[in-house]
């Protein structure tokens, strides 16, 4: 990337207010030390502590969203990178990431998020209830099913998810949660 | 059994179970990958204090953040805790949280909604 094209990105992620942006593979340790400094950048603007918490939130269960799916379908560090975005728009923080999925796991996603952003804050608290109880899926005991649940909780507008042009067997699915 | 004493990290809990007292302590952030793994020793602590003693159970929380595998995770001990409440076992909760921050006093209201033993959410 030449000086004029690294020039034009930082004045684009300037003009859309952007806190941190990232682009690769991620690990457990780095989405530790984003999420360090995302707490740095939040008390920094001053941001009160719910807010700040909600914000966290939604970062941490998308990056460890991602990290499962990449995992679970063992995907090689290049197929598995994330692109992370959290900006200000209109005094909102909104958290966006995307990673590249299958086609067939992209489509059902975009439809279980979409059903989410349908619902209201009591139903979505009735949902977040009722999953909370279910029996773990004993073959992925770490999950609790709760983490997209918990993201539409924390967001003040409807998810916003979608599924790009496929490539192959893959598509670039992409979530935008307005804090 | 073994009493606990796992150091926290920055993203794990400081967790201290001692058997004698009959008191488990967890203070700290927890958002852990796999949250089902770093509480199984907790999780086998409290059944075998509930199996092997017939002494009070006191948990006392002080967690500032969990991710949903940690409350997946939480919501598991507790229901330890009730079943052994309707065998009239004494086991009690004491959650504290700082009152600048409402969310983790409203998670704690909800995992107090499901539970029908001494659960005292305490803002500090």
């Amino acid at each position: 990337m030449n000086a004029n094209e690294l020039y034009a990105l930082r004045e684009r992620l300037l003009e859309s207010r952007t806190l941190l942006c990232f682009n690769g593979p991620i690990s457990r340790s780095l989405i530790e030390e984003f999420g360090n400094a995302l707490k740095r950048y939040l008390e920094l603007d001053q941001v009160k502590p719910a807010e700040a918490m909600d914000v966290f939130s939604v970062y941490i269960e998308m990056t460890q969203n991602i990290r499962h799916y990449t995992q679970s379908r063992a995907y090689s560090d290049a197929d598995s990178a994330a692109t992370v975005v959290i900006s200000r728009e209109d005094g909102h923080y909104v958290v966006s990431a995307g990673n590249l999925v299958e086609n067939t796991d992209g489509l059902g996603l975009v439809e279980r998020i979409q059903a989410l952003a349908a619902l209201d804050k009591a139903e979505l608290r009735a949902l977040y209830k009722t999953q909370l109880r279910l029996p773990r899926d004993p073959a992925r005991p770490e999950s609790a099913g709760l983490g997209l649940i918990e993201i539409a909780r924390r967001a003040s507008a409807p998810l916003q998810a979608s599924l790009g042009a496929p490539i192959g067997e893959r598509a670039f699915f992409s979530l935008s949660v307005v804090i | 059994m073994n009493d606990l004493s796992i150091p926290g990290t920055q993203s794990t809990p400081a967790i201290a179970a001692d058997t004698n007292a009959g008191v488990l302590r967890m203070s700290g952030e927890s958002y852990p990958e796999n949250a089902y793994e770093l509480f199984a020793p907790v999780f086998e602590w409290v059944e075998a204090f509930l199996a092997e003693t017939d002494r009070p159970l006191l948990i006392e929380l002080e967690l500032l953040y969990l991710n949903t595998s940690s409350i997946k995770t939480v919501m598991d001990v507790f229901d330890l805790l009730e079943s052994a409440h309707q065998r009239q076992r004494d086991v009690a909760v004491r959650w504290y949280f700082d009152q600048q921050n409402e969310r983790i006093g409203e998670l704690a209201e909800e995992f107090r909604e499901d539970c029908t033993f001494p659960f005292h959410v305490i803002g500090k």
